[in-house]
């Protein structure tokens, strides 16, 4: 998209001519017009004709441009409004350079106002206007003289003239004029008749007729006399004086004005009428040359800020669309790229905006790689921590647990929500049963200051359970301590699986070490026996046969008990087959149904309740518990057994529960109840439970003692049960 | 012969309105100056169609100031031959102008008279002696009879102008301005009929 702009830009580009060239034209254009007004404003330009068409023209000019600048001011105004990118720059740049452009022409417009209006005012002044009018009389006065004089040179003439005829005048014409120095001399009639007439020139056969207007003043004053001009600049005097007779009759004589005075005339009459003229056009001089003056400023300073709002458009472009891409990039589009229009400050400005943004945008898209790989890493922590049998629980500085994973859910069986953001002590109040190990936690989190390993050991829901726990404090780089890491397992079973070893080890040590004498001392009490029984007297072989029979029985004795060890270190689970518990619990039950006293109370679950194992090893197990039961009720009382089918994880178990109401169990035999030799009765070797507890893990089941119940000893055996 | 019908394009009427308006102040003085083609006839001499007008100049104060300080005055009688077309603008047929240039000369305080065609002279000494002498238009041929087709309608038309391109310069923007420098008439027709 980006790339179509650019594309796009740049067609435009090429079809469109460059901006520079166009100004410069403009202004080309705008100096030849005002160069050609002024041009024009010299009078003998050949372009004087084309001034009004100059100054209409330069005039639409400024209209056009005023057009041009006002349609700048009202968009610049509207961007203003909408407060678009790079607007009050644009207003800032081209106020500026209005004003910077506005004072100086201002003040050069009005001094030269100044000057051209005291320059035009010094031409006239009352001395030259005097000294004109003067020179202008002088020159009238001047020809008046000469025109009185041939007056009275003709009139001298017409003495000649008085009386005579037609025919001798007609002779006397030449000479008259001749006499007179006249260029021409003709005699009238009072009607208008030529009667005689001379001319210096004898090529014109017609005089110069006097006209209408002369004749009105000729019969008025009988005399004429003017200044006739004859063509563009040759002058006459004209005389026209009446020749006094019966008949009047007019002679007009024509005299000659001599060149020199003429032309004197001439040049004081030409200075005169220009100065008249300039002076009467003054206030239309100033007009027009104000006028002229006004418009070259106009135009100039309208063209000038016409350009000056292109080229700042053109400066402030860059600048605008950087300020678009940066509002773009605030607001999280990274993909800005753009176009550089010049290889000037500002397009290395763009330039380095595009690389900013290309990086940022490589950056941020880092930081969601690295987003999505940290969360990865930690989902597969958590799955991993999630499937730890070790639980693991994370503090923070207040000891709030931040947070847990499912084994510490699993080990504690607290639930995941009353977990997290609490402290270990507000467990504690919650969950009583618990108060122990969470405080032994709490108390070594606030102590330790290192790694710490302690192992805790108590009393749960699910019998005797024993912690390993290891804690890590956390420290921040600055060395505050910010939380801690605890990770504890439940080595119960560990535990339990290293004595289970142990005595496992001392049975088999007995069967070797103990059971293999036995027999030879067995043998040779009875050698003994056999051997000396003759020989003895009757009460020494009666001694004799009680002590070796004393060894003989205690021999057995221990080789029973050497039997039990190993039968106890040995795996029970020797084959697996499908057990009906039901079944085999009723036919258990059965062989202790004969005994008075005692009264069997079963209850099981219906439909199937079915475990896989060894038949044998299960039968002993309950063997061992109902012997245990017995001897504790001492042979009369109640025996309850149950089986349920409960679930747990997941896995479907059958629990079987045996309750006798019995004196009960004391609370501080519980803990070592199932290991070997421990025994609150007389007799019997402290194995039974051992073994049962044994048989169950070997299984896969737990066993433990119900606490829960205040009336007599209960036992509670999970076993895994077979799913069809 | 010399019914005074006015039959001008409607462009033309459209751009007299224009001017109308805009000169609404001056139309005061509408009457008191202006040059205006007074009489016109059209006659026959010999094989030509012959004009003659009389025109009245009256000059406004300031034209009357402008030329007793100097300032020559130019005046053009334009005389031109229409051939109406329907389907056209009408075809000229004959375009002439007289120009005549009065100047005041102050060294022997008359009015000057030149006829710029045939560069004859005429000095008055008032001015209306002078103007009278550029008012009358006598036996001015305006078409030859030859050209005349019948079937076809002709019109004849004046018009006398000021030449206001003429004047000095520094005149020359308050001229064209100022409605005292409108003295120019109206194109006047009339129709040629045999």
């Amino acid at each position: 998209m980006v790339f179509i702009q650019r594309l796009d830009i740049m067609a435009f580009d090429k079809i469109k001519p460059p901006i520079s060239l166009s100004i410069l034209v403009l202004f080309g254009l705008i100096l030849l017009l005002l160069q050609l007004m002024s041009s024009a404003t010299q009078e003998s330009s050949e372009l004087s004709a084309m001034y009004s068409w100059l100054l209409l023209v330069n005039a639409l000019g400024s209209v056009v441009l005023l057009g041009l600048v006002g349609a700048n001011i009202y968009s610049l105004a509207r961007q203003l409004k909408k407060r678009e990118a790079g607007s009050r720059l644009t207003t800032r740049m081209v106020s500026l350079f209005v004003v910077l452009a506005l004072a100086p022409a201002a003040i050069v417009f009005y001094f030269s106002m100044q000057f051209l209006h005291q320059g035009i005012d010094s031409w006239f002044n009352v001395e030259i206007d005097r000294a004109m009018e003067d020179a202008l009389e002088l020159s009238q006065a001047s020809l008046d003289q000469r025109m009185r004089w041939h007056l009275r040179q003709t009139q001298q003439l017409t003495a000649k003239l008085v009386e005579s005829s037609e025919t001798l005048a007609t002779l006397e014409m030449e000479n008259l004029r001749e006499l007179s120095g006249a260029s021409e001399m003709t005699l009238f009639s009072r009607q208008g008749r030529i009667i005689a007439s001379s001319s210096i020139n004898p090529g014109d056969i017609l005089p110069s007729l006097p006209d209408e207007h002369t004749w009105l003043q000729l019969r008025q004053n009988a005399e004429y006399v003017a200044l006739a001009p004859v063509r563009e600049d040759e002058l006459m005097i004209r005389v026209i004086v009446t020749v006094k007779g019966k008949e009047p009759q007019y002679l007009q004589a024509l005299y000659p004005v001599p060149v020199r005075i003429a032309d004197l005339a001439d040049s004081v009459e030409f200075a005169f009428v220009r100065y008249q003229e300039m002076h009467f056009l003054r206030h239309s001089l100033k007009l027009s040359f104000s006028l002229a003056l006004s418009l070259v400023l106009l135009m100039s300073l309208l063209a000038a800020i016409w350009v000056a709002f292109i080229s700042i458009r053109n400066i402030v472009a860059p600048v605008k669309a950087l300020v678009k891409g940066t509002q773009a990039v605030a607001s999280g589009h990274y993909d800005q790229e753009l176009p550089v229009m010049a290889q000037d400050d500002l397009g290395f400005l763009v330039e380095s905006f595009n690389e900013m943004t290309h990086r940022i945008a490589r950056a941020s898209d880092e930081t969601r790689m690295a987003g999505i790989e940290v969360e990865n890493q930690r989902a597969y922590l958590e799955t991993i921590l999630a499937n730890l049998t070790a639980g693991v629980i994370s503090f923070d500085a207040e000891h709030k647990i931040r947070t847990a994973n499912q084994a510490a859910y699993r080990i504690f069986h607290i639930h995941v929500n009353q977990f997290v953001g609490r402290t270990l002590l507000e467990l504690v109040q919650n969950y009583a049963e618990l108060a122990e190990p969470l405080k032994s936690i709490q108390r070594l989190l606030e102590q330790a200051d290192d790694i710490w390993q302690q192992r805790i050991a108590f009393l749960g829901s699910n019998g005797r359970q024993e912690l390993l726990c290891r804690g890590t404090p956390l420290f921040s780089q600055e060395g505050l301590r910010v939380g801690a890491v605890v990770v504890f397992d439940d080595v119960t079973d560990l535990i339990q699986a290293q004595k289970n070893a142990a005595w496992g080890e001392v049975a088999r040590r007995l069967a070797h070490e103990i059971k293999n004498p036995l027999t030879p001392i067995q043998l040779s009490a009875e050698r003994l026996q056999h051997k000396l029984a003759d020989k003895l007297t009757a009460v020494d072989a009666e001694m004799l046969q009680r002590s070796t029979t004393t060894i003989v029985q205690q021999v057995e004795a221990m080789k029973e008990m050497v039997d039990d060890f190993s039968e106890y270190a040995k795996p029970s689970k020797k084959q697996t087959v499908d057990i009906d518990l039901p079944a085999l619990v009723q036919e258990v039950l059965a062989l202790y149904a004969l005994k008075s006293g005692v009264k069997f109370k079963a209850d099981y679950d219906t439909g199937l309740l079915v475990i896989k194992g060894d038949p044998v090893s299960i039968r002993q197990v309950l063997h061992n518990l109902i012997k245990n039961a017995l001897e504790a009720i001492d042979a009369k009382g109640l025996i309850e057994i149950s089986l349920h089918r409960v679930q747990k994880n997941n896995t479907d178990f059958i629990e079987i529960a045996l309750y006798d109401d019995g004196p009960g169990i004391k609370d501080e035999q519980i803990e070592q109840i199932f290991e070997p030799y421990v025994t609150t009765k007389v007799k019997g070797t402290g194995l039974g439970l051992a073994i049962v507890k044994k048989i169950i893990e070997e299984h896969g089941g737990a066993i433990w003692v119900d606490t829960s119940r205040k009336v007599g000893a209960g036992f509670i055996i999970q076993l895994p049960a077979c799913n069809f | 012969m010399h019914a005074s019908v006015s039959n001008k394009p409607s462009f033309c009427h459209a751009l007299l309105y224009c001017c109308l308006v805009w000169l609404l102040p001056a139309l005061s003085y509408a009457d008191t100056f202006g040059v205006e083609v007074k009489n016109a006839e059209i006659a026959t001499q010999g094989n030509s169609y012959v004009l003659s007008a009389d025109m009245d100049y009256r000059l406004s104060a300031r034209a009357k100031e402008a030329l007793q300080n100097g300032v020559p005055l130019y005046w053009d009688i334009h005389i031109k031959t229409l051939q109406h077309r329907g389907y056209l603008w009408d075809k000229t047929l004959v375009n002439i102008s007289v120009r005549y240039r009065i100047q005041y000369h102050a060294l022997l305080n008359m009015y000057r008279v030149r006829n710029e065609g045939s560069r004859e002279l005429y000095n008055f000494s008032t001015l209306s002696a002078a103007l009278d002498s550029m008012s009358t238009l006598r036996n001015f041929r305006v078409l030859d009879k030859a050209l005349y087709e019948s079937g076809e309608r002709y019109a004849v038309g004046i018009k006398v102008t000021l030449d206001r391109d003429a004047l000095p310069l520094p005149l020359r923007p308050i001229a064209y301005t100022n409605p005292q420098w409108y003295l120019s008439s109206d194109w006047t027709l009339w129709p040629l009929t045999k």
